[in-house]
């Protein structure tokens, strides 16, 4: 049995105000209130009167290693993190931009997330799907157990299936829908570039309005800097107003890199991240 | 007219450029479609580069590079290999026509080598015709 979004919240609260109390952190990364409750923000409590205001449900999916990097290094700090936000801490250590000591991660089980937009459940169709956090120092509920129903990459077979051309067309609609509001990159907590190479003027990658040639250069790019380090929370296509499928190019380059590399983005803090590191018997074979 | 290729040959300084610079000091012929820019290291390049090279027009890439373990770096190539290889998988899922973008590794004694892959490249992309996908008109 899952442990119940209720229960969650409560232990949420307590070990938070445990921490906070005995100045083991100086604040908690959680959720709080928004205007309603699918709409819950991700909310920082610097004492224990802060509290109170936490709130965690099935809504509650924003990736809050997304705030990690604000801080100054050494802050201590306390981070909500479901199973994939455990890997993008995970990733954030390898990339040495937070360090594990100055962390303390409450996860969480997750069962039952939804899309505040669709209500649709969310799985592996959208992210990495697991249950549990992968890296933890405090667990706020029972472990889930069962496998996911779906592999990660079940989702990309139609795609996969399309000729280079159908293709091509496939993702120059998509695409060419974007409205370039960056909100995908806001959402990301591997995106953390200031500034990223589309705001640059010089040099100038590529137009800055929406339209169809910059449009594909940022995407593409995009998806290339994300190569290896994408955990698959699927943040950035919930976040997208225009609902681009943007998991689908990142489920391909993690598929591809876990094929390549032999290993997948923020599982393991011992790991390098795949492309700032290489074996001497990489083989030719992966150019092809 | 018939369709003449333009393919934007990037190479490292150390190997693959100066393979080219033999091939032409042995005055050997392979056509002229191809325009090189030299790199210091197959590393520096950005993967950036070869889709602002499809944008504006080029029909075919092409990387050189040192043979992996004689990089003058050591290991520039070792880490462009595998950033390579993700920008080539990129590139097919886009729908790119996965031909339109190779990686070779040519040292700067293969100027034989370097005529050769330049021929058999300029051949593929002229059987591939116009690239038109990423081009911005
Ligand atoms: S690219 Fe999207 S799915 Fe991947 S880590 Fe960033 S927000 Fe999550
Ligand atoms: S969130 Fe959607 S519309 Fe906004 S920049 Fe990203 S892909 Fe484009
Ligand atoms: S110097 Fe030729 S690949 Fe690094």
């Amino acid at each position: 049995m899952a442990t119940s979004f209720k229960q969650i919240e409560e232990n949420l609260k307590t070990e938070a105000g445990k921490l906070l109390d005995a100045g083991k952190v100086s604040m908690v990364l959680a959720y709080g209130r928004g205007y309603d409750e699918k709409h819950p923000l991700p909310y920082v409590a610097r004492s224990l009167a802060d509290v109170d205001g936490m709130v965690f449900n099935e809504y509650c999916t924003a990736n809050l290693a997304r705030y990690l990097v604000r801080y100054p290094r050494g802050t201590k700090i306390g981070i909500a993190a479901k199973a994939a936000d455990s890997r993008a801490v995970i990733q954030l250590i390898q990339e040495d931009k937070v360090k594990r000591d100055d962390l303390v991660i409450l996860g969480i089980p997750v069962y039952g997330m939804k899309n505040a937009k669709t209500d649709e459940a969310i799985d592996a169709k959208t992210t990495c799907g697991l249950y549990n956090p992968v890296i933890y120092d405090v667990l706020l509920g029972e472990e889930v157990h069962g496998q996911p129903v779906l592999s990660p990459y079940e989702v990309l077979e139609k795609v996969e299936a399309m000729g280079q051309d159908e293709r091509f067309a496939f993702w120059k609609k998509e695409l060419d829908r974007c409205i370039r509001c960056y909100a995908c990159r806001k959402a990301c907590p591997m995106c953390y570039c200031d500034p990223c190479f589309i705001d640059q003027n010089k040099p100038k990658w590529g137009e800055k309005s929406p339209e169809t040639g910059g449009n594909l250069m940022y995407h593409l790019t995009r998806f290339h800097h994300l190569a290896g380090r994408c955990i698959d929370c699927g943040e950035c296509s919930r976040a997208c107003p225009v609902d681009i499928p943007l998991y689908l190019f990142h489920k391909k380059v993690a598929k591809e890199c876990e094929e390549m590399f032999g290993q997948a983005a923020g599982m393991s803090i011992d790991e390098k991240p795949a492309l700032i590191n290489f074996r001497v018997e990489d083989s030719d074979k992966i150019l092809e | 007219m018939s369709f003449e290729p333009k393919i934007l040959g990037i190479a490292c300084n150390w190997c693959t450029y100066t393979g080219a610079d033999l091939a032409g000091t042995t005055r050997l012929q392979y056509p002229q479609n191809l325009r090189v820019v030299r790199v210091m290291c197959s590393s520096r390049i950005n993967p950036s580069f070869i889709f602002k090279a499809f944008q504006l027009g080029a029909d075919g890439v092409l990387v050189g590079g040192c043979h992996p373990g004689d990089c003058h770096y050591n290991t520039g190539n070792l880490y462009a290999r595998r950033r390579l290889a993700v920008t080539k998988k990129i590139l097919e899922f886009s729908g790119m026509e996965p031909g339109r973008f190779r990686v070779e590794w040519i040292s700067a004694s293969e100027g034989n080598k370097f005529a050769e892959v330049v021929r058999e490249f300029t051949e593929e992309i002229r059987n591939l015709g116009p690239q038109t996908k990423f081009k911005i008109s």
